[in-house]
C-alpha cells in the first residue's frame, strides 16, 4: 500500500493526466457520495466534485504518500466546502446542511439484483436510514459516513476532519446516538 | 434491572462499533443482551441501520467523471503553458538572491559612506540598507499575490 501511495505521489507531482483520469473514474462514486452527505445538495456536490479534482491537479505535489490517497482527497473536498461556506457566511460544519425537515433524500439506487419484493423492502429501509441520516447534525453525520460507509480508520477520519482522534471517537458515539434517536423519531 | 445497567449497555454498544471492547466488557455486554430484549432489539436496529448505510447507493450525475476529466485536462494544459514563465520568475529570484547576498558588504559600505558624507546618524543609513533590501521584495510579493488573487477571482 505504502509503495502504491509513494508511486501515486510521484505521479501526482508530475500531474500525469492519465493517472488523474483513472483516479476520477475510480473515486467518482465515493467522493460524490461524501460531498452529497456534506452539502445535502446534488448540484453543490457536483460543483465541489469538479473543484476538488482541479485542486488535486494543482496541489498534487503536496501529497506525500504517507496517508491513504482517499483520506487526502476527502480532506481537500471538505476544506473546499468549508472555505466556500465561510466566504459566504462565517459558519462551521456544525451549521452546514443541518437537520432539514423538508429535505428530500437524494436519489437512492441499488444495482444489486433482487426480487421486486426485496427491492421494495430494502428501498424502504434505505430511504428510512437516508431520512434519519439527514436528521443527524452534519458534524456527526460526516464521521458516521466516513466510518461506516467509507470504512476509514479513526486516524484517517482524524486526518480528513482535522480533529484529534478523541474528538472523532466522541463524535462517532454522539452520531450513533443521534442516528438512533432520528430512527426512533422516524418510526414514531 | 435499573436504568444504569441499560445506559452502560448502550454506551458499550456504541463503543463496540468504534473500537473493540475489553474482554470483561464484551462478556458483560453479551450476558446483558441475552437477558434484555430491549437492548438486544436496539442493537439489532442500529446494526441494520449501519448495514443499510453501508449498502446505500446513490446516483452519480450523468457523465460527471467525463466532464471533470475534461476540466482537469484543460486546467493541466493551462498550468503547463504557465510553467515556463513561473520557472523564469524562480530563476530570476534565485539569481537576484545570490547577487544580493554577494553584494551585501558593498551595499553596507556604500550606505555607510553616504551616511558619513551627509552626516546622518547610523540608525538612518542602516534603515536605508534595510529598505534597500526589503522594498523590492515586498513589491514583488505584492505583485505575485495580486496576480494570483486576480486569476482566482477570474476563475
Amino acid at each position: 500500500m505504502l509503495e502504491d501511495a509513494q508511486s501515486l505521489a510521484r505521479a501526482l507531482k508530475r500531474r500525469d493526466p492519465d493517472l488523474l483520469d483513472r483516479l476520477i473514474e475510480q473515486y467518482q462514486f465515493r467522493l460524490f457520495r461524501y460531498l452529497l452527505h456534506l452539502t445535502g445538495n446534488p448540484q453543490s456536490a457536483e460543483d465541489f466534485f469538479q473543484e476538488t479534482w482541479l485542486r488535486v491537479l494543482e496541489r498534487g505535489h503536496q501529497y506525500d504518500g504517507r496517508w491513504k490517497f482517499e483520506a487526502w482527497l476527502f480532506a481537500i473536498a471538505r476544506n473546499l466546502v468549508l472555505d466556500w461556506h465561510r466566504r459566504r457566511k462565517p459558519q462551521s460544519l456544525e451549521s452546514l446542511a443541518g437537520p432539514d425537515e423538508d429535505a428530500t433524500p437524494f436519489d437512492v439506487a441499488d444495482e444489486r439484483s433482487e426480487s421486486p419484493l426485496e427491492q421494495v423492502l430494502h428501498a424502504e429501509v434505505r430511504t428510512g436510514v437516508q431520512l434519519s441520516l439527514q436528521r443527524v447534525p452534519a458534524i456527526y453525520r460526516e464521521v458516521l459516513v466516513l466510518r461506516f460507509q467509507e470504512e476509514m480508520q479513526l486516524d484517517e477520519i482524524a486526518g480528513v476532519t482535522g480533529a484529534p482522534i478523541s474528538t472523532v471517537k466522541s463524535r462517532l458515539y454522539r452520531g450513533l446516538d443521534a442516528l438512533k434517536s432520528a430512527m426512533q423519531g422516524g418510526a414514531a | 434491572m435499573n436504568s444504569d445497567v441499560h445506559e452502560r449497555a448502550a454506551r458499550l454498544l456504541a463503543e463496540r462499533r468504534v473500537l473493540p471492547l475489553a474482554r470483561e466488557d464484551e462478556q458483560w455486554l453479551a450476558t446483558h443482551l441475552a437477558d434484555c430484549a430491549d437492548c438486544s432489539a436496539e442493537d439489532v436496529r442500529v446494526a441494520e441501520a449501519l448495514s443499510a448505510l453501508r449498502a446505500m447507493q446513490i446516483s452519480v450525475p450523468r457523465n460527471l467523471a467525463g466532464r471533470t476529466q475534461l476540466r482537469v485536462r484543460l486546467r493541466a494544459e493551462e498550468l503547463r503553458e504557465h510553467a515556463p514563465a513561473n520557472r523564469l520568475v524562480w530563476a530570476v529570484a534565485v539569481m537576484s538572491w545570490i547577487f544580493g547576498l554577494a553584494s551585501a558588504p558593498l551595499v553596507w559600505r556604500g550606505f555607510e559612506w553616504l551616511g558619513g558624507e551627509l552626516h546622518l546618524p547610523k540608525l538612518v543609513w542602516a534603515t536605508g540598507v534595510v529598505l534597500w533590501w526589503a522594498v523590492p521584495a515586498l513589491v514583488a510579493t505584492g505583485i505575485v499575490l495580486f496576480g494570483h488573487q486576480g486569476r482566482t477571482s477570474a476563475e
